[in-house]
């Protein structure tokens, strides 16, 4: 691994009621990353976060986090990560300050901190409210002050838009894209939408039934999204073989020519060839796949949202 | 440590917990203001026994439990348990520091009543010097034989996401002390009725039951039990996945 992996694991698995409910997991999360971890419900994401968080202990495997052991260094790594875990806590019968506060005597950080954070998650206003009187989004946006308030060099975000209407998931994607340039700070955070993280993160890790199906970055993934070009012409079933005979990689189904590789050269290549060979094109289209359907098609279209 | 404790102190500053410190002691002043014997020998133990009984018996063994009740119910409600134990913090000062706490709410309470006592005492101008001895060693026995109570209550608490549950095992240990504490057999072995043995002051009409039980055996009765319970609450929460 790269000296430079902030999180890493191996092997991670969780047994629960006998189900294998996070099975073999191995994430590499590197420095400065905003790494999306996608899977539908119930795939094993929470589960996977608080054994990296320590609340939870792995059945099987390994946890390193800025190269230590979760099991030996617990404390050491909890000082650096801040993290907001399913639903944001809070104490109900406190203001959104002393909430803070509570924590922040934990962390042992400057008192200004706590304006800071509020500011960044614009409750400044709210600050000497009881919490109980908050509303959902508010109390999401005071769990990522928590999660801020160590100034942490990884930031654990389960879920962050929860029950956020769509002004409010836009604002908490702005603010989480704009962590990593001000401050450097690694971020992971996962959802049951790519459409959710697409926008901001550099990585994706996709779960599904306890498996890590897929990690790689988040451009590789919209190269697989880029779609194929369908072909329709005179005799499609010549048409194909002869297409084939000469070198083209092409499909044939429903009594059309599909092409997976879509750059210029290749579709002018194709119709070249078909022009040449006297077939008639009627038809050139593009068919894309959008990540969305990429996902679902990974990950079984039951049981996603 | 500190700072855990720092922490903690922003949580119950603003909650009802200090209401409930205050039931007991007032309710034992009603009695000793109306119904105390300012005529007797020992007028000072005499209100003693007559302040602490109800306490002793029911009041301070409820109380434990309500107070580790309300020490976690907050965690409990808004997630807390879940923010603090992802903290750089060690689980055993998590559960070390809700202990402390359960037993400084006691010894408020215990003081409360300890000076609702030297109120009554001053009120109705009881002759003869304070006994401070006897009252100390009454208020703080009775104290430290509330820390199994403490122990377990705490595990019940912390392990049971209700508030009510808790409260339910309580009571059900604690109403048979009025059975209990009279019985040679079973008194000194009850956890449940070491803080009546510990307050209630050993004066001589009262050799039956379990209460000319020797010191030592309650020492043991209440270590003993304190250590057990301590430890599997300490080994339950150090496991405990939130
Ligand atoms: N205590 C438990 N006992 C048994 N099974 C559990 C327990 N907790 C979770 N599970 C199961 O583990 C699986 C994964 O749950 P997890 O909460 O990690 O999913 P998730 O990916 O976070 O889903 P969501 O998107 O709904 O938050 C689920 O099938 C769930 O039923
Ligand atoms: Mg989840």
């Amino acid at each position: 691994m790269a000296s430079d992996t902030i999180l890493e694991t191996k092997d991670l698995t969780k047994r629960l009621g006998g189900k294998k409910v996070v099975d073999g997991v191995n994430l590499a999360i590197g420095r400065g990353d905003i790494y999306g971890f996608l899977g539908p419900n119930g795939a094993g994401k929470t589960t996977t976060i608080r054994m990296l968080l320590g609340l939870a202990k792995p059945t099987d495997g390994s946890i390193r986090v800025f190269g230590k052991d979760i099991r030996k260094e617990r404390i050491a790594i909890l000082r650096k990560v801040g993290s907001l875990v399913e639903y944001p806590s809070y104490y109900g019968h406190l203001t959104a300050v002393e909430n803070l506060e509570a924590i922040r005597r934990l962390l042992g950080v400057p008192k200004a901190r706590i304006d800071e954070v509020l500011s960044i998650v614009r409750l400044t206003k709210d600050a000497n409210r009881a919490v109980k009187g908050f509303s959902l989004g508010m109390k999401q946006r005071l769990g990522i002050a928590t999660a801020l308030l160590g100034d942490p060099e990884l930031l654990v975000l389960d879920e962050p838009t929860n029950g956020l209407d769509p002004a409010g998931i836009q604002e908490i994607r702005e603010l989480i894209k704009s962590l990593p340039g001000k401050s450097g700070v690694t971020i992971l955070i996962s959802s049951h939408l790519l459409s959710e993280v697409e926008q901001m993160a550099t990585r994706v890790g996709i779960i599904s039934k306890g498996k890590l199906i897929y990690e790689d970055s988040i451009q590789r993934l919209r190269d697989q999204a880029k779609g194929r070009i369908r072909l329709s012409v005179s005799e499609p079933e010549a048409a194909w073989r002869t297409l084939l005979s000469h070198g083209h990689s092409v499909g044939w189904e429903n009594g059309v020519l599909t092409a997976s590789q879509t750059d210029n050269r290749t579709v002018a290549g194709i119709v070249a060839q078909l022009v040449k060979a006297d077939y008639e094109v009627y038809r050139v289209e593009e068919e894309s796949a959008s990540l969305e359907s990429i996902f679902l098609e990974m990950t079984g279209t039951e049981g996603s949202l | 440590m500190w700072r855990m404790m720092r922490s903690e102190w922003i949580k119950i500053r603003r909650s009802v917990i200090w209401l409930l410190v205050l039931v007991s002691p007032l309710i034992a002043a009603l009695f000793g203001l109306f119904a105390a014997n300012k005529e007797g020998d020992f007028p000072w133990i005499e209100a003693l026994s007559l302040m602490s009984v109800l306490h002793a018996m029911l009041f301070l063994p409820l109380l434990t439990g309500v107070y580790a009740s309300l020490l976690c119910r907050y965690e409990h409600a808004g997630g807390g348990w879940k923010s603090m134990l992802a903290s750089p913090v060690s689980r055993t000062q998590v559960y070390v520091v809700k202990f402390i706490l359960v037993m400084l709410m006691l010894a408020v309470t215990q003081l409360l009543l300890f000076a609702a006592l030297l109120l009554v005492g001053f009120a109705h101008g009881f002759n003869g010097p304070i006994p401070w001895r006897e009252l100390t060693t009454s208020f703080a026995g009775g104290w430290v034989a509330c820390l199994p109570l403490a122990a377990l209550q705490l595990f019940a608490s912390v392990a049971l996401q209700s508030f009510a549950a808790p409260l339910a095992i309580n009571v059900v240990l604690t109403l048979p002390n009025i059975l209990v504490a009279n019985s040679a057999r079973f008194g000194p072995y009850d956890p449940w009725t070491q803080p009546m043995l510990a307050m209630l002051p050993r004066t001589q009409g009262q050799d039956y039951g379990a209460f000319n039980i020797s010191m030592e055996t309650l020492l043991i009765v209440v270590l003993g039990s304190f250590c057990l319970f301590f430890a599997a609450g300490w080994t339950y929460f150090a496991k405990k996945a939130v």
